[in-house]
């Protein structure tokens, strides 16, 4: 008896690490989405991934005919508005996309000559304020301006102090982040479309064809050492060698998504190779033989019966890949340059999700909420990415008869 | 289950054990922990001048034995947590989670650096390519344009709203677009590339925001990686004609004497100054600080709060 | 009955063939995945080896035994010194790695054994999900977290038993950073591997009379052995090469040897990152000769762990 004792004992321990661990893994992990969520909630909004990053800046004056005037106006504001009487205008001070305040229009009366304005730039001629504008600034002759730091009430109060103002400076909302989001999904069609042929590939030649002598070992040690080599490297050389490649081969000017994706490829090959690997030598030897004994080509064995049943691992390794592309920024913002861009080109610089973050935190202050705000997104696509492939690849496999 | 049940019991315990605050009373034995930017760092250079201790802006062997290097958001954040740490940041980072230090009994207030009493300040400068060695006329011009931009009370304005102190300036742009009639044409299309200090980036692109709806509506590329990189990427022969190059390179401190070899007087200058600030836990008695005061910390002579406080 | 034959082995003279081609094309897929890693280091090396073997503008060359084993990564002012070393980092940033894997490789495998194996098929089905996704996060958030959240942790544990650290930056919060960064990629892989062990060998086990503790510990975990090891290989390169994350809450030391937990430290990958905005002088290259160190650290590991995995043997292996 005391030997089924000792077992009991044994199994107990071993059990209840077994629980702790995942739960020590569970909780830790929840806490980073717990901690990431709580800080970035607040600024998620349709608006900050529609929207452009570069906001529009207007700057303009009254036109000649137009000037200040009564406006009596019987709304009452009280969301912190502050209203204008001399030129029909209510301010507040609000958060804009991004988590700073700015100041916002509220309302316009429909008679202020701010309806009229003369753009004092080059393009269109007639401009005029309109609500959720932000004021960036009024300026005045013979007075120092009204800045939007100093707040909506200063602002009021400086302008109705004033008959005519030199400038109004006003922009459209911008911090969006619709740019980065655009260039991460290009960012991974590419990385995929260049790492997994090559990839996998390399795991089939590995684990099926190569004999298992010393070259073979030599260079799958080869490709293991890639794994540990931090992402700046991979950056620095993606500098030093795809850049300049692009720049030959298309008519880029500099670092680019397609450089971007190049460099992805080779930090995303060892992953890719090692787990189809694994799931590749997984596959019963039965399969292979049966499969060369009924006539196929080793082709024919290697693509119509073993891949099908690595499925599974593959797809395991795409996603690691593709997370991988997401979270990726110290070696894209050498590969990839760090300019925030609205209108995407395969040739020109822009920024992934990641490297948005990378530049949003290199500020100073560093901007932590946006930070997180991008990290949710990131983990909303992946998770979406994350259950389509899954759905996907379930019917294929039902579709091809292989039981899972 | 009930062994479940047990355990979790257990590690709860310990977290809350663990997070239990500390005393109430500011322990003056403790050591004190000297936090610090990296030798890139403009704030740094501009820190250590302030106090009389340029020597230590690029050597880390004189400091203190055990300081912590941490960037900007990362001394923010450290004053937080660590009570007994002192550390230095930028006054547009300033905010009401830790407590920042009066200056040789000045308070750091934006009013104080533009009348000239707060001392602890570094300037926020621009350097540019020589003439002719643009990638098109219509870019030289604009270039030309903003930087006499930057000297109006228009750019001035822009400065102060984005949290730095803006020069005086007399004239606005209004008065002195006339000579800069690129700006008048349609510019859609032409990119003009900015750099150089990260510190300086929110201003930077406030500015170009502002400028590009004055000067045709040109394409602002702002890619910001270091105050080193505004000389290098703009006047460097082994660098500035190649990819990375830029044409406008801002920096968060004043060009060394290496950055100054063969660069013409008018591709430089000073667009604005910004304050650096000393800050401490909120916990932390004290309130002001020396220059000397400073320079003792940083160096290790005072080595507890109690040689500072007493 | 001649022409019977003939098309036959045309047949099989096209499939040699087809043969033959697809080896060759996998073959160069390979050899291209392995050529990889030489043009990394070629790219490195060609910067790193300036500081040895030039007089780097005046400053003298760096010597290169000093530069291994000294204890103040620079004496004197950046850019016009030439007294580099790396000797206390090398040794911070193994012991670094060992010991987030020693936190890291004991949770993620048995994380994922719950997972293969003890879990309801639900609740796997979710948790496999939530770590897949967990290893996207892009490291700056790892780092945020870090440092919003276990640099308090470690202060206050520090203050508990007695002893200031300097606001938790310290060895110990690299160390948890990085087995955090590292559960995610551990359990993954080996949840692959555990899955995929023959049912037949877990049935026997408990035909036999053992436990099903004992089946999963002794029989399961030992024949998933390849794919848990490659795991911790690729969890140790995780950690190895990690940099923003670390550098967030390690607190930058700049000289000293020191093997004390709650004291700050600097790893090869943290002083990488710091130089590497000015784009040239010694200061700059000298970043890449870290890279070379840290390759080669890499590589030693690497060679290591796979000779363990050769020793320790591998079951149902071609």
């Amino acid at each position: 008896m005391s030997m089924l004792n000792k077992r009991k004992v044994y199994d107990i321990t071993m059990q209840s690490l077994t629980y702790l661990s995942s739960i020590v893994s569970i909780v830790v992990l929840l806490a980073i989405v717990f901690f990431v969520f709580q800080k970035g909630y607040r600024l998620i909004s349709w608006d900050l991934i529609t929207h452009n990053y570069q906001s529009v800046t207007y700057t303009a004056d009254l036109k000649e005919d137009q000037e200040s005037g009564t406006f009596i106006s019987t709304k009452t504001f009280d969301d912190g508005s502050f209203y204008s009487t001399k030129w029909g205008i209510a301010i507040k001070d609000d958060e804009n996309l991004i988590g700073g305040t700015s100041v916002f229009i509220t309302y316009v009366h429909p008679d202020s000559p701010l309806n009229a304005l003369n753009n004092k730039g080059v393009g269109i001629e007639d401009l005029s304020v309109d609500v959720d504008y932000q004021i960036i600034r009024v300026a005045f002759d013979g007075a120092s301006s009204a800045l939007a730091i100093h707040g909506a009430e200063h602002m009021i109060e400086v302008w109705d102090s004033q008959d005519s103002f030199r400038e109004l400076e006003f922009s459209t909302t911008g911090g969006g982040i619709r740019g980065s989001i655009i260039t991460t999904l290009y960012l991974i069609v590419l990385t995929l479309i260049f790492a997994l042929p090559i990839g996998v590939g390399a795991a089939i030649y590995l684990t099926e064809y190569a004999k298992n002598n010393r070259f073979t070992r030599f260079l799958r040690q080869m490709i293991e050492t890639l794994t540990g080599i931090p992402s700046i490297i991979y950056g620095l050389m993606g500098l030093a060698v795809f850049v300049p490649l692009t720049i030959r081969l298309t008519d880029a000017t500099g670092a680019n998504i397609i450089s971007g994706a190049l460099t992805l490829t080779v930090i995303l090959l060892p992953v890719i190779i090692r787990t189809t690997e694994e799931s590749l030598k997984v596959v019963p030897d039965d399969y292979r033989y049966a499969s060369l004994a009924l006539g196929a080509s080793q082709t024919q064995t290697t693509f119509k019966v073993v891949l099908p049943n690595a499925t599974a691992g593959i797809l395991t390794a795409t996603l690691l890949a593709i997370g991988r592309i997401i979270g990726e920024s110290a070696a894209l913002v050498f590969a990839i340059g760090t300019a925030v861009k609205d209108d995407i080109r395969l040739t020109e610089k822009s920024t992934s999700l990641a490297v948005h973050i990378w530049s949003m935190m290199t500020d100073e202050p560093a901007n932590i909420e946006l930070s997180s705000t991008i990290a949710l997104i990131i983990l909303a696509i992946v998770l979406v990415l994350n259950i389509s492939i899954k759905l996907l690849s379930k019917r294929m496999l039902r579709k091809q008869g292989v039981k899972k | 289950m009930k062994k479940l049940f047990g355990i979790i019991l257990l590690t709860l315990a310990l977290t809350l054990s663990a997070c239990t605050n500390a005393e109430d009373t500011f322990d003056e034995t403790k050591n004190i922990t000297v936090y610090t930017r990296d030798t890139t760092s403009g704030t740094r250079a501009g820190f250590m001048e302030g106090i009389g201790f340029a020597d230590a802006a690029t050597n880390d062997s004189l400091l203190v034995e055990g300081f912590v290097i941490k960037d900007n958001t990362g001394i923010m954040t450290s004053m937080t947590t660590d009570q007994f740490g002192i550390g230095y940041v930028s006054l547009s980072s300033v905010n009401d989670t830790i407590k920042p230090l009066s200056f040789e009994g000045v308070e750091p207030t934006l009013a104080n650096v533009i009348n000239d009493t707060y001392g602890l300040k570094r300037p926020f400068m621009w350097m540019v390519r020589d003439a002719g060695d643009y990638s098109s006329e219509t870019v030289e011009a604009l270039v030309n344009a903003f930087v006499a931009f930057l000297g109006t009370t228009d750019a001035q304005d822009i400065i102060n709203n984005n949290g730095a102190i803006g020069l005086n300036a007399t004239q606005s742009w209004d008065d002195i677009k006339a000579n800069h009639p690129v700006t008048q044409q349609d510019n859609t299309g032409v990119v003009v590339r900015f750099g150089g200090s990260d510190s300086i980036q929110k201003v930077a692109e406030a500015l170009t925001n502002s400028f590009t709806s004055k000067a045709g509506n040109f394409t602002a590329e702002h890619d910001h990686t270091g105050s080193g990189d505004a000389y290098k990427r703009t006047q460097d022969p082994a660098i500035k004609d190649t990819s990375v190059g830029k044409d406008v390179g801002f920096a968060s401190r004043y060009f060394k004497d290496a950055e100054k070899v063969g660069v013409e007087t008018s591709d430089f200058g000073q667009l604005a100054w910004d304050a650096i600030v000393a800050i401490v836990h909120k916990d932390n008695p004290l309130n002001n600080v020396t220059a000397d005061d400073l320079k003792k910390i940083y160096e290790g002579t005072y080595a507890t709060w109690s040689d500072l406080l007493d | 009955m001649q022409h019977v034959e003939i098309p036959v082995i045309k047949q099989h003279k096209e499939k040699r063939i087809k043969d033959r081609f697809v080896k060759i094309i996998l073959l160069s897929f390979t050899l291209l995945s392995s050529s990889f890693i030489f043009i990394v280091a070629g790219t490195i090396l060609v910067k790193g080896v300036t500081p040895f073997i030039t007089n780097n503008n005046g400053l003298g060359s760096v010597s290169f035994i000093p530069f291994l084993t000294g204890d103040t990564w620079l004496i004197g002012e950046s850019f016009h010194s030439n007294l580099y070393s790396i000797g206390f980092i090398i040794a911070s940033t193994l012991m670094i790695a060992l010991l987030s894997l020693v936190v890291s490789f004991p949770i993620g495998v048995l994380t994922a054994l719950f997972i293969a194996k003890v879990a309801p098929k639900k609740l796997a089905n979710i948790l496999r999900t939530v770590i897949e996704l967990l290893a996207s996060i892009p490291s700056i958030i790892y780092g945020l977290f870090g440092a919003g959240i276990i640099l308090n942790l470690v202060y206050n544990f520090s203050a508990a038993i007695g002893y200031q650290s300097k606001g938790g930056n310290s060895m110990l919060a690299s160390i948890l950073v990085l087995a955090i960064m590292t559960i995610p990629t551990i359990t993954s892989i080996s949840e692959v591997a555990i899955r995929s062990v023959d049912k037949n060998l877990e049935e026997g086990s408990l035909a036999l009379g053992a436990s099903k503790t004992q089946t999963h510990f002794k029989v399961v975990l030992f024949a998933a052995k390849s794919g848990i090891f490659t795991s911790a290989i690729l969890g140790i390169g995780r950690a190895l090469g990690e940099a923003t994350a670390v550098s967030l809450v390690a607190g930058g030391r700049r000289s000293g040897y020191s093997f004390d937990l709650l004291d700050t430290t600097s790893t090869l990958t943290t002083i990488m990152l710091e130089g590497m905005k000015e784009t040239i002088g010694l200061d700059y290259d000298i970043r890449f000769s870290v890279g070379i160190v840290l390759i080669v650290v890499i590589i030693l590991t690497n060679i290591i762990l796979n000779f363990v995995k050769r020793k320790v043997g591998n079951v149902n292996v071609k």
